[in-house]
């Protein structure tokens, strides 16, 4: 018998699954639903981001231990809310240059972010799971968003062929693992655990997850998609799938590793989660110096950030859980603000895509050139930027954990992404401009910019009273 | 009086400062001679007024009583860290006193000279400025009483040599430029003071202080290990030998005369080259408790003597023929001191400052005149034009032969006894014979320039210097005759004894007691060594007479008959070559073409951008995998599940 | 603890400052110029009462200031200065006004960033010196490559964006290592403290006590970093590169400031925190330090562009820096410090010089010059005086620092031998012979290039910003006291947070 205070508790949720209803009858009847939506959109994320912030408190578990509300969940909230309203703001001028309209765009954007809630939020895999192909099938759709052009049809089909590939091993994992525990309650199996760690068929099980999941962040040797599919997509929406996919999926393999291992001494994925740490970290930042194509560039960042993240699963102690979400934190900002860039210097017909189109761009946009270098800084994981501090967290967990080589092997490849990092700053900085490229003003782009980098600062040089809120949930 | 003994060292530095910071403008301000007068005369002033101060504090120390002649002055701390602690402080004793004067007084007379000398020369104000800077430097090693107030005169008086020496930088000079000649001599001379500076280590790490009173005092009472005396005096000695150009680092001194004439006067005769010799003195009780060292000592010296003297038989360039002849001379000073004879050793270095600086100042007044021509080859009869220099050569020249009663004689029969009595009889023997090389390459030189049929172009009208340059000789010659009267040796001067020795008796005391001293040798052995000299050194000359004067071409004949011999002569033995192709060249070859061009560029560096290089190809390999085929990536994918799940189940 | 806003003033005031002149209009560069001078000029009078209220006779951290900053894993903002720190700091504040008023003529493009870029560079610089706590610590090291970055790849020469590259991930590659070794000692600390920190007193308590076989990775990975900054032998190789390539200002900070901050973090940090490792290592890095004095003397020798020779020269000089630090003596520590002002001031100098020449040829080639001590007298006489602070001469600065190393290092316990001293003295003979070489073939001879008539000697503004520095040059020959004092006690302690561990008994 679901009760008032449950609806209540999961307001964020009911507020975003609202605002997709009301926005799909927007855009059926209303002829100015272009103007409308995107805005009304942002105002659905930040007033649900705002809310699940003020009713955060300590972690509780609704609707007969389905989902969880408070804690870290709704940090995560916060993430993919605050995410997707900067990546909407990015949109409203991109979508005009990008090519024709549709109205389904946002709403899209919204169901994804609904996916991605449900999948932090799960306490049960099944949940995860519906979360999990809410989220992947709209990122289907939008990947594919311009019917008339053949990349964005390829990038789509892929993301969808392969996509539904490592899906089919998430639930192969959970079938598995419901086998062996006789249950898909995360909370039950906690408990069952003991006795569980022993059972090869349970252990397996996890594996699947795992590996379904290894493709959901873009980890080696999962990554393939990757490149291709951000290449593909339309920019604003690689930047979506590359900070909120990403975090969402990271929630997940937390809330199950976190239920799994809560009360036993080792994790037996560390060695499994160490390997493709490492082997994303290297691959992501040495295969990135090749790329002449920016966003294939941005792509194999993310792989990048994929391993250091990893690091924190690898380690899966309480600072790997925190430096894993403050990172991600960090990293949907300064990511969604060097696409959000990307997005803006993009011409007509994805011209001005390349690297070297940037040369000069200082002399000629100061303020977007100043902001660009900032991300890339804070990428390349220099301080006083967000970034530094999310590595510096992982590392520590590493460490704490033993695993001082993994962290040794996490600051070989910054040493080597920085070489990829820099260079965007050489071109911008150093040369001159080669070709003379038009840019189109975009207000509500650059406000969306500015305000990533304020929190990239922010975040770089106060990361305490965040990092207080999230670790106090575990 | 002595409590003002820094007057000598501040004003030198101050008469630097204003004419090194004004000169310029007071050449300007004044019409063309005042503003040479004016400069010149700060110069010389400051330096006249040091050599008065240290002449009073001399006749005050003369009234202490003998065994407690020393006085320190001391002006502020230079460095206090750990328990090392350094003064600026001066130490006014006999032995500091003799040098300061030498120092001051020939200085004095040489920069009144110079005023002469330099006329109209357009770095006037730059020279006298250098030349202050000098005594300078020079009154803080004589007066410094810790071993690096000394290195602090040391590298000074090192700086203003090759400063003076590349005084005219724009000028050619044999083969290269006066500024390699300057670089050469700063160079050789740091190498000499890298063997200084270890010395000095190790005297703070043995004593554990550079203070002279404390180092000495204890090193008399130092019992434990004494080999470590031989590495210190071995030390210091390299260091003497890089100074006062000895074997093997005598070569910069020849170039030195790239210099103006007064500079090769007064630092590269009377007074720098001799710090070597002053230094090994103040160190006499170091030297004396390492006896293997004071052999050294001794036979680098004779057979610097000797290697110097055979070289300067043959040199034509006026002044090469003298430099020669001062490392020759600076070779019996340290002679001197490897028999112990410490004070016969000062007593050189006085009595060789006053005829020296005199022949080298008679030698620029006569390139003075002959518009710097330098060869004596094209010089001959020029007694007639310049009567004066011509004399007051000649005193120089018999001084330095050795003749009596000059100051040479005494001092160099002093130093030649010693190495007999304390030495040896082969000591002695190439002592002399050095002696008469000398006696007769010093008569060479004279007659060539200054007696027969003049050998140069009728254009040149020879004339005599102005007073200002003539007086100064006058003067100097003036010493030259009466300046080895101080140091009459006791066979002829009696029971009051030598009085130079005796003054200085107190410095070299506490050495004296630990050299082995041998048995007294009979007077008549004195006397007979003595005129066995002096009839030798009289016979050189009359032979160098009659050679130079009635038959000239058997010079020539001899040189023939010997080509072998007078081309090694001749080319200094080869010596410079010699350097140049076992040091100089190979250090610059590897340098170059192997540590830059290879090491630096290809290997080390190679490494670091080699690992950037090598990582853009592994990138550019790799992202060929990426071939945008959608099986193929599913592939992939399926080998890491494999992969992965081989290992969750076999490998764990 | 009572705590001392003066430090944080310090910083605040150039941070501040130089993001006023952002906002300055671009056009107006000459406000922008004296701007910068003024904000500079302030920072270094602020740093001079830092100096006129430190208490000499105290080892101690002075000047405290502390608050937490990131509670979770307990990192407080955490700045303080003892004798040494003082000094560099001092140093800093110093040569950056100085070197603003060097590049008035030689910058001509975006001076307003330019400016921007040096006053954050000095805030980088400076926070290093204060820091205490080693996660603060890293950001200032770590951020302070941004604007240094800057200023080599904008202004600097035909191959500055390799130049700037190169320095930018050579350096942090070292720093990175460094960063785990930071927090591997901060975890290994948190058994015995029981919790995390990365406060540098606290972690002063628990350092010596790590097993050694850790502590000696630990002072590696550390040393490493600091030793690719200094640089010593064999990590050098980006320093020429980068001093060639960055325009005056950069190359006089670059060598005048920041390889210090490598010899800087070996006193700070190596010493105190991994004695035994010190110990045990100094051999090897002392004879890394020698080679690099031999070395870095012969190539700077055939060196045929003067500012790759000046490069290699400070290759040389710092290796004397490292060999008085890791002999580990009162007197060598002592030289290592006053040696890092030394190299400062007169390698500062001379890039000045050399920048001032180069403004008005536009050749750094030894061979496009010759005879120009008639054209410019005043040049030369400056040149030389530098030329010969820089070999050494005793009476002025570089003969203090050189001295008082190759002693300590002579009677040193730790090294234990004469050789080190030998070696490194025969530096002194080399150094004599590349700087007199290149002023001879720069100065002497006659014209040759007709290029080089009628070239201005030095300016007013020029002979402005060296005379300070040949003050110093003098003051410091003749009088070291009023330096050596300062950093006095706060030698004293290092060399006792050395040698306390183990049983070498103090000579």
């Amino acid at each position: 018998m679901v009760d008032l205070k449950e609806i209540l508790q999961i307001l964020p949720l009911i507020l975003v699954g609202a605002g997709i209803l009301i926005s799909l009858v927007l855009e059926m009847y209303s002829k100015r639903s272009e103007k409308i939506l995107p805005w009304l959109s942002i105002i659905i994320f930040l007033s649900a981001g705002v809310l699940s912030l003020l009713s955060i408190d300590s972690p509780k578990s609704a609707f007969n231990h389905m989902i969880s509300v408070g804690g870290n969940t709704h940090v995560f909230y916060f993430i993919f809310t605050a995410g997707a309203a900067l990546v909407t703001l990015l949109s409203i001028d991109y979508i005009k240059k990008y090519g024709t309209y549709y109205g389904e765009y946002y709403i899209l954007i919204q169901s994804s972010v609904l996916g991605m809630m449900l999948m932090s939020g799960a306490k049960d895999l099944l949940v995860i799971f519906l979360g999990l192909e809410l989220m992947s099938v709209s990122f289907y759709v939008l990947a594919g968003l311009n019917r008339k052009k053949l990349s964005a049809n390829e990038a789509s089909l892929k993301y969808f062929l392969l996509g539904a590939f490592a899906t089919g091993f998430i639930v192969y994992g959970i079938a598995l693992i419901y086998g062996s525990a006789q249950t898909t309650s995360l909370e039950v199996i906690t408990l069952k655990f003991s006795n569980l760690s022993t059972n090869l068929l349970f252990i397996v099980g996890v594996l699947l997850f795992l590996v379904g999941f290894s493709f959901k962040i873009a980890a080696f040797p999962f990554h393939m998609w990757v490149p291709d599919v951000y290449q593909g997509s339309p920019t604003t929406i690689a930047g979506l799938f590359s900070t909120g996919g990403k975090a969402a999926a990271f929630s997940s393999i937390i809330i199950t590793l976190i239920a799994i291992f809560s009360n036993s001494v080792q994790n037996v994925f560390a060695p499994y989660l160490s390997v493709i740490a490492t082997l994303s970290m290297l691959f992501g930042s040495i295969v990135a110096i090749a790329q002449e194509d920016i966003k294939r560039m941005l792509a194999y960042s993310s792989i990048a950030h994929a391993g250091y993240l990893t690091i924190g699963l690898a380690a899966g102690n309480q600072d790997g859980v925190a430096g894993i979400i403050f990172y991600l934190a960090a990293y949907t900002f300064m990511n969604l603000g060097a696409f959000g860039i990307v997005a803006m210097i993009e011409g007509e017909e994805e011209s001005n895509l390349t690297i070297s189109s940037y040369a000069g761009l200082s002399s000629r946009k100061p303020l977007l050139a100043a902001l660009l270098a900032l991300f890339m800084f804070s990428l390349a994981g220099i301080p006083p930027f967000a970034g530094f501090f999310g590595k510096y967290y992982v590392f520590i967990a590493a460490i704490k954990s033993d695993l001082t080589w993994l962290a040794i092997i996490g600051v070989f490849s910054s040493a080597i992404s920085a070489y990829f990092y820099l260079r965007i700053v050489v071109l911008m900085y150093f040369k001159e401009s080669t070709s003379e490229l038009t840019l189109f003003e975009s207000r509500t782009g650059l406000l969306a910019v500015i305000i990533s980098s304020i929190l990239v600062i922010l975040l770089g040089i106060f990361p305490g009273s965040v990092l207080q809120l999230i670790t106090s949930f575990i | 009086m002595i409590e003002l003994i820094h007057l000598t060292i501040l004003l030198p530095l101050a008469g630097f400062l204003i004419n090194g910071i004004f000169g310029r403008k007071i050449k300007n301000a004044c019409p063309d001679s005042i503003g040479e007068k004016v400069i010149g005369w700060i110069g010389s002033g400051v330096i006249g007024i040091s050599f008065l101060v240290s002449l009073f504090s001399f006749f005050e120390t003369l009234s202490l009583p003998t065994d407690n002649r020393q006085t320190i002055v001391n002006l502020f701390n230079w460095m206090t860290v750990g328990n090392l602690n350094i003064n600026f402080s001066y130490q006014v004793d006999q032995l500091s006193l003799v040098m300061a004067m030498i120092v001051t007084g020939v200085g004095f007379i040489i920069h009144v000279y110079s005023i002469g000398y330099m006329h109209g020369d357009k770095g006037f104000w730059r020279f006298f400025s250098y030349m202050n800077l000098f005594i300078f430097a020079m009154m803080n090693l004589v007066l410094g009483d810790n071993f690096l107030i000394l290195f602090l005169g040391w590298e000074g008086v090192g700086l203003c040599s090759y400063l003076l020496i590349g005084f005219w930088y724009d000028r050619k000079y044999e083969k290269s430029t006066t500024a390699d000649a300057a670089k050469k001599a700063f160079i050789v001379n740091r190498i000499g003071d890298f063997g200084f500076l270890l010395g000095m280590f190790l005297i703070y790490l043995t004593f554990g202080s550079l203070n002279f009173n404390e180092v000495f005092s204890r090193a008399e009472s130092f019992s434990t290990d004494q080999s470590v005396f031989n590495l210190i005096a071995l030390f210091l000695f390299i260091g003497a030998t890089g100074k006062s150009a000895q074997i093997p680092l005598f070569v910069w001194l020849p170039d030195a005369m790239a210099g103006p004439t007064p500079v090769s006067a007064l630092i590269h005769a009377a007074t720098m080259v001799t710090a070597g010799v002053y230094m090994v003195a103040r160190c006499s009780i170091l030297f004396a408790s390492a006896p293997a060292i004071m052999t050294v000592v001794a036979v680098i010296g004779l057979l610097t003597a000797l290697f110097a003297a055979t070289i300067g038989l043959v040199q034509n360039d006026i002044k090469k023929v003298l430099a020669y002849s001062t490392i020759s001379q600076l070779g019996y000073m340290f002679l001197a001191c490897g028999v112990g004879a410490f004070s016969a050793g000062i007593f050189h270095v006085m009595t060789h400052a006053f005829f020296k600086a005199l022949l080298f100042l008679g030698a620029g007044s006569v390139i003075h005149a002959m518009h710097n021509e330098q060869d004596i080859q094209n010089y001959g009869g020029l007694k007639k034009y310049l009567p004066y220099t011509a004399i007051t050569f000649l005193i120089a020249a018999l001084a330095i032969s050795g003749i009596p009663p000059l100051s040479g004689f005494f001092s160099k029969d002093e130093i030649l006894w010693y190495s007999f009595a304390n030495g040896s009889f082969v000591i002695w023997l190439i002592g002399v014979l050095t002696a008469l090389l000398t006696a007769f390459y010093m008569f060479r030189l004279y007659f060539l320039t200054f007696e027969g049929k003049h050998r140069f172009s009728s254009e040149k009208h020879p004339h005599e210097s102005p007073k200002i340059m003539t007086i100064p000789l006058m003067v100097l010659a003036g010493l030259a005759i009466i300046g080895g009267f101080i140091g009459i040796p006791e066979i002829f001067s009696g029971e009051h004894g030598n009085q130079f020795q005796n003054w200085l008796a107190p410095i070299f005391k506490s050495a004296e007691r630990k050299l082995i001293t041998y048995g007294s040798h009979s007077h008549f052995e004195e006397i007979l060594l003595m005129s066995i000299s002096v009839i030798g050194a009289a016979g050189s000359i009359l032979y160098a007479r009659y050679i130079y004067t009635q038959k000239p071409f058997i010079a020539v004949d001899v040189s023939k008959r010997f080509s072998k011999a007078y081309n090694l002569l001749w080319n200094k033995y080869f010596v410079d070559e010699a350097y140049d192709a076992t040091v100089v060249n190979p250090i610059l070859k590897t340098s170059d073409s192997f540590l830059w061009k290879i090491a630096d560029n290809k290997i080390i560096d190679g490494v670091v951008n080699g690992t950037a290089s090598i990582i853009n190809i592994i990138s550019q390999r790799i992202r060929k995998i990426q071939t945008g085929v959608a099986q193929f990536y599913a592939v992939v994918m399926m080998v890491g599940i494999v992969i992965a799940l081989f290992w969750i189940i076999f490998g764990r | 603890m009572q705590n001392n806003y003066l430090i944080t003033l310090l910083l605040l005031i150039p941070l501040v400052g130089g993001l006023l002149i952002l906002v300055l209009p671009k056009t107006k560069e000459n406000i922008v110029r004296y701007s910068g001078l003024a904000i500079s000029t302030v920072t270094f009078i602020l740093s001079l009462l830092l100096y006129f209220n430190f208490d000499l006779t105290n080892g101690d951290f002075q000047f405290i200031h502390q608050f937490k900053w990131i509670e979770k894993l307990n990192i407080s903002y955490f700045v303080g200065i003892d004798g040494m720190s003082l000094l560099l700091v001092l140093l800093t504040t110093f040569l950056t006004p100085l070197t603003l008023l060097s590049s008035w003529s030689s910058i001509k493009k975006n001076v307003k960033e330019f400016t921007f870029f040096m006053i954050m560079l000095e805030v980088g610089m400076l926070g290093v010196f204060v820091s205490l706590d080693l996660f603060l610590f890293y950001i200032f090291w770590e951020a302070m490559l941004i604007p240094m970055y800057f200023i080599i790849g904008i202004w600097g020469g035909e191959q500055r964006i390799y130049a700037s590259v190169k320095f930018f991930i050579y350096t942090m590659f070292g720093s990175l290592l460094m960063l785990v070794a930071i927090i591997w000692l901060a975890v290994y600390a948190s058994t015995p403290l029981g919790y995390f920190t990365t406060n540098l007193l606290e972690l002063y308590k628990v350092g010596p006590d790590v097993p050694s076989t850790i502590q000696n990775w630990m002072f590696l990975a550390f040393a490493f970093s600091f030793a690719i900054k200094v640089p010593l032998f064999p990590l050098h190789t980006w320093l020429p590169d980068a001093h060639v390539q960055a325009p005056t200002a950069g190359s006089v900070i670059l060598a005048g400031v920041l390889l210090k901050m490598g010899t800087y973090g070996l006193v700070r940090f190596c010493l105190p925190l991994f004695p035994q490792s010190a110990i045990t290592f100094a051999p090897y890095i002392s004879i890394l330090a020698i080679i690099g004095i031999i070395y870095g003397a012969l190539v700077a020798m055939v060196q045929k562009d003067v500012k790759k020779l000046v490069a290699y020269s400070s290759v040389a000089h710092l290796g004397f820096v490292v060999l008085g630090i890791f002999a580990v003596t009162m007197e060598s520590v002592q030289g290592a410090i006053i040696q890092m002002i030394n190299h400062g001031l007169s390698t500062g100098a001379l890039f000045l010089l050399v920048g001032i020449i180069y403004e008005r040829t536009h050749t750094r080639e030894i061979s496009d010059y010759g005879g120009i001590a008639k054209i410019v007298p005043v040049f030369s006489f400056a040149l030389m005086f530098v030329s010969l602070s820089s070999v050494g001469l005793p009476g002025l600065n570089g003969f203090v620092g050189e001295f008082l190393i190759l002693i300590g290092s002579f009677k040193s316990p730790v090294l234990n031998s004469w050789w080190y001293t030998v070696f490194a003295a025969s530096g002194v003979i080399l150094a004599a012979v590349y700087l007199l070489w290149m002023y001879q073939r720069v100065v002497f001879g006659e014209v040759k290039n007709p290029k080089l008539d009628g070239i201005a000697d030095m300016n007013k503004r020029e002979m402005i910003v060296l005379l300070p520095i040949f003050i110093f040059i003098v003051w410091i020959g003749i009088y070291p006291s009023t330096f050596l004092n300062v950093s006095k006690e706060s030698s004293k302690k290092i060399i006792e947070q050395v040698y306390y561990p183990q049983e070498i008994s103090k000579k």
